[in-house]
């Protein structure tokens, strides 16, 4: 599945900081999140609830303004946050720095502002999302024709047959019929409802879709649907996909990349084989070892792995980042740790 | 093993605008003591309206067509509301998905904690009288009646050793009473040590002190003989020191010393509440007849042998022999009642099993059965015959039902008769309405299988007691019996105090790990992550001790850590206190881990039912098999195997096998006849034709035979 050779990156998010703000403190959603996502590549983003895996995909799509970082699309910076500029601008005004200095901090943040105000609404529109919860993304006042086509006609699109057309089109690649148009919402299943979603994300023909646990609301005889339509569409349309769930099972069987998120940071990046294989971060391995198996025998001995993060890092000395253990495989760790995990790699 | 639950030709529909929806229809489940049964299907196939069923807490829509779920002799579908109150909770509890929708979010943790203790403990203590007053009556009855029969004892001998039974039960009550008080009071003084000591520095000392004192007067109330004895004076001194610096203390500087003060004292007192509890029962026999002499209480242990010795050579010995013979008598007299009912059973057995029933003729031999299989239990005996109990309900209900059907019913008849005629004129119009469905459809078949299984089953069931009838040992009976109803005594006169259940709520809050559990009492739901909020609901569902808890997809909302947290917890519990659960859920994985057995349901039907090891290494039906291949796994690499199209519409269930349309190993029988269960071990069953002689061979998808297979080896690597 994976495309080795083509190397091209289609999403850069660049130390994505997104806070909110909770009472007299700050909630740190998303704390210096940093990766790519290569052209046709299904990455993979896992983590427990309250980890900020959702909020990650929707900083990107720019439903926040987004607290500090860059994210840049296809090589344009789609959005971008002031936090990092302003506190080097502190930090130089505290030190005594040169105004020639301050001015060129200054710079670089108006320009930041600008991309992130001015970003191209036609670039922006080929990042799409699937939402969660297939009820509660669809309006139920609203037919599926006047769903699907919103995003065309938003963009200006007036001619009517041209949108039923459309519409006709992507109903029929998600597996749904003509007629179907014309009903509403609460008229179909859960799965159907779901592969509505996915119709009106496809409309606008993206480059990239933003998958938030498509299929944790489905029964289970239609996940396996979800997933094998979505395969279908990423092969058709060359899609690229950020996927977001917390099954880990079908995040290994979906996805070439996968990031392991741990209350707002990344912990873990690899490639899927990679990670399961050779899980490093002290997290990853207690989300692996808790996942169920359709299988008794191996049930019986399965033994939980409990992450502890004081007892597991000392990070009183050295504090922690994002380095890489090996090619492509990067571990949140401070230099001690780096060593191990290099050894545990190696070995 | 024991079975504790029968459920049986259960059917549930719900009353809805467009129609009647046949939730569940036609199952058959059973659970046997600390077992865990996993119910297993996707939303709407019908496994949480069976759960509800069980509990009694239905969609005031609902219809129960037929069917019955068999709990301590009683049908939980003819239970009323008010003596559900005795099962729900208290005997069966549940776990529901979302934590918190079944937490009061306006209201502390503690307090929901015990509020139902406290109030359960009111209703324990009036079930415990009924059947104590009713066994003990029973018991003496039969003794007398033994007597007169010209057994082994004499009436006098009888009379008098239950009138002392009774004195010296009473007295070892009061005793009891007399040491649970103190023990508590010891308990929580002990408690509250502990968590002012952890408070005191936080505090400001004008706002702790009114709460020192008290605990200081508390420390002051425990003596009693076994607990802190009244003559030990390092206690006593111990606690007025604490007491003087509690009540003097007004600065922080004091802080030191009174914790060190409260320190002293909670280590004395500790060491003085005993590990072991004296044997009261013995006691009070012991007392009674020594007069009240002086026990020494230092050592309980000791004191427990000697007064257990002295019982049991003077009383419980032939106590317990009188109480066997008259349990034995009663047995016998059941036994013999049980034959002539056998008899009549055999021969009504005709009566219903005739082409054309008469209504007349059916409710009058019903009623004749049931007078003479009333006759026929023994009411002594510890564990209820549950067929027997529930034979009179059962047939009425099922004669009741086959003469409610439409072609019994005129009234019925002609209401629908005027819909229909009302739908074929909008149809002749053009217009597209919906076709009328009768409010009353009754499966005729169905409800005159029910007759003749209740009537047959019995009839077996008691062929069987006939035969086993020899080999019952009755004095092991006899001390039960005798056990038993000592401990209604005990339950009659337990009360169930405030101190008492917040004591008891915090050891559970221990028990299902929650850490700081003195402090999270008093906090609101909302304080508490998703975890800790199911932790919190399982310890309200244990709070009375059931004996079945019932898991209503407890861990979907959870993500998977905390899942099988969760799960282990919950297999830990199991396997404490014995329980027996049933487990809902879509998830095979999780069932491999929790589950001894497993039924797939679908579209209300039970599809396929096995011990765990035959559904996930030799499963036998499409769905499961669908359901097998529809999740990846982590080796899955291939195209997944989706199962075609939704669940059908239970409004109008298919005529053949529910689940044929989206099966694509369906045959053409499958659209036209249900498939029976058939048995492919004595465990294992499974409803499709695929397994009938005449079927083709059909091997299970790739995707499921390859896992299989990979499992299997995984399990021989493992042995090596």
């Amino acid at each position: 599945m994976n495309n080795k050779e083509n190397q091209e990156v289609l999403l850069k998010v660049e130390h994505l900081k997104q806070y909110f703000k909770m009472g007299k403190g700050e909630l740190k959603a998303v704390d210096d999140v940093s990766f790519d996502i290569k052209r046709g590549e299904v990455f993979g983003l896992v983590g427990e609830s309250g980890c900020g895996k959702t909020t990650t995909g929707r900083s990107i799509i720019k439903l926040y303004d987004i607290t500090g970082g860059n994210v840049w699309f296809k090589g344009d910076r789609i959005a971008a946050g002031t936090r990092d500029y302003e506190d080097k601008l502190k930090a130089l005004k505290e030190s005594g720095a040169s105004s020639a200095e301050i001015a060129a901090v200054k710079k670089e943040m108006a320009a930041a502002k600008y991309d992130h105000k001015h970003a191209d609404p036609k670039e922006v529109t080929q990042i799409q999302m699937i939402f969660q919860d297939p009820i509660a993304s669809l309006n139920p006042r609203m037919t599926v024709r006047e769903i699907i086509a919103e995003g065309l006609i938003i963009q200006g699109i007036r001619d009517k047959k041209f949108i039923d057309e459309k519409v006709y089109e992507v109903l029929e690649m998600v597996g749904l019929v003509r007629e179907h148009a014309g009903r509403y919402p609460h008229e179909f299943s859960g799965g159907q409802r779901q592969r509505i979603g996915i119709a009106r994300a496809i409309i606008m023909k993206p480059e990239l879709i933003i998958a938030d646990e498509p299929i944790s609301a489905l029964d289970v005889s239609i996940q396996a649907q979800v997933i094998n339509l979505l395969n279908d569409l990423r092969s058709s349309m060359n899609l690229t996909i950020m996927f977001i769930a917390h099954d880990l099972s079908v995040v290994k069987y979906f996805s070439d990349r996968i990031g392991v998120m741990y209350f707002g940071k990344m912990v873990e990046m690899a490639d899927s084989d990679e990670l399961f294989a050779h899980p490093l971060h002290p997290y990853t391995k207690s989300l692996l070892s808790a996942i169920p198996l359709p299988d008794p025998h191996y049930e019986k001995k399965r033994k939980r792995i409990i992450y502890k993060p004081d007892e597991e890092h000392d990070y009183s000395k050295e504090g922690p980042e994002f380095r890489e253990v090996k090619p492509g495989h990067f571990v949140y760790c401070n230099t001690e740790e780096f060593k191990k995990y290099q050894e545990e790699v190696n070995r | 093993m024991e079975r504790i639950l029968d459920v049986r030709n259960l059917r549930i529909s719900f009353r809805t605008n467009n129609g009647t929806v046949k939730a569940v229809r036609d199952i058959n489940l059973h659970l046997d003591k600390g077992e865990t049964l996993a119910i297993v299907g996707e939303s709407g196939s019908g496994k949480s309206v069976t759960a509800k069923a069980m509990l009694g807490i239905l969609a005031p829509n609902s219809i129960i067509e037929g069917g019955e779920i068999i709990y301590d002799g009683r049908d939980l579908l003819k239970t009323t509301e008010e003596e559900f109150h005795d099962y729900r909770g208290n005997r069966i509890s549940m776990i529901f998905q979302d934590p918190m929708s079944s937490l009061n979010p306006i209201m502390r943790i503690g307090k929901q904690l015990t509020e139902a203790m406290i109030l359960n403990g009111k209703a324990n203590q009036r079930t415990a009288k009924k059947e104590l007053t009713s066994k003990t009556k029973l018991l003496k009855d039969a003794m007398l009646k033994a007597a007169a029969d010209g057994k082994n004892i004499t009436a006098e001998k009888a009379n008098s050793m239950m009138a002392e039974f009774e004195q010296f039960s009473k007295k070892a009550i009061t005793l009891s009473k007399e040491y649970n008080r103190a023990y508590n009071n010891a308990v929580e003084c002990s408690d509250e040590l502990a968590l002012y000591l952890a408070d005191i520095k936080k505090d400001e000392p004008k706002n702790i002190v009114s709460e020192l004192k008290q605990t200081a007067s508390k420390a002051m109330k425990v003596f009693s003989p076994y607990v802190v004895d009244e003559s030990n004076s390092a206690y006593k001194a111990k606690a007025e020191a604490y007491k003087k610096i509690a009540s003097s203390y007004r600065k922080v500087e004091q802080a030191d010393e009174l914790i060190a003060a409260m320190k002293d004292l909670k280590a004395e007192l500790e060491q003085n509440i005993p590990k072991v509890a004296p044997d009261f029962f013995s006691m009070g026999y012991y007392l009674l007849k020594k007069g009240d002499v002086k026990l020494d209480t230092k050592n309980i242990e000791a004191l427990n042998q000697t007064v257990e010795k002295f019982l049991e050579e003077n009383f419980l010995g032939e106590f317990t022999k009188i109480v066997s013979v008259a349990m034995e008598y009663s047995s016998e007299k059941s036994l013999e009642a049980k034959k002539i009912a056998a008899e009549e059973l055999k021969k009504a057995l005709p009566t219903y099993e005739k082409e054309k029933l008469d209504k007349a003729e059916c409710e009058h031999v019903a009623s004749a059965l049931t007078k003479v299989v009333d006759k026929s239990i023994d009411k002594l005996a510890l564990r209820k015959d549950n067929l027997a109990y529930v034979f009179g309900s059962s047939l009425n209900s099922a004669i009741k039902t086959y003469f409610k059907g439409i072609p019994h019913n005129a009234k019925e008849e002609k209401r629908f008769a005027r819909e229909n005629e009302k739908y074929e004129k909008n149809v002749a119009k053009g217009k597209d309405v919906g076709k009328p469905v009768p409010a009353l459809i009754v499966d005729l078949e169905l409800a005159h299988t029910n007759m003749i299984r209740t009537v047959s089953g019995l009839y077996e069931s008691y062929q069987k007691d006939i035969a086993a009838s020899s080999k019952v040992d009755y004095d092991a009976l006899a001390r039960e019996m005798i056990l038993h109803l000592y401990t209604q005594e005990t339950k009659v006169v337990h009360k169930v105090t405030k101190g008492m259940a917040k004591h008891h709520a915090i050891e559970l809050m221990e028990e299902v790990g929650i850490p700081e559990a003195r402090k999270r009492y008093k906090q609101f739901p909302f304080e508490f992550s998703g975890g800790m909020r199911q932790r919190v609901v399982i310890a309200i569902a244990l709070a009375a001790n059931p004996d079945i808890l019932i898991c209503d997809e407890p861990t979907t909302a959870l993500d998977v850590t905390i899942q099988s947290q969760i799960l282990e917890l919950i297999n830990k519990l199991k396997e404490e206190r014995q329980l027996s659960i049933i487990f809902i859920t879509h998830d095979l994985g999780v069932v491999a881990n929790m589950a001894d057995r497993i039924a797939v349901m679908y579209a209300g039907k039970i599809v396929e039912y096995g011990n765990v090891d035959e559904i996930f290494y030799e499963p036998a039906h499409p769905y499961t098999w669908a359901l097998l291949s529809s999740m990846p796994d982590l080796d899955t690499k291939e195209k997944l195997e989706a199962i075609p199209g939704t669940p059908p519409n239970m409004i109008h269930p298919p005529k053949g096998d529910a689940f044929a349309a989206r099966n694509k190993y369906a045959m053409e029988i499958d659209f036209e006849e249900q498939p029976p269960m058939f048995e492919i071990t004595p465990t294992h069953y499974a409803a499709t034709w695929l397994l009938h002689p005449n079927a083709p061979k059909v091997e299970p998808p790739k995707i499921v035979t390859d896992r299989i297979e990979r499992m299997k080896k995984l399990e021989v690597g493992g042995n090596e």
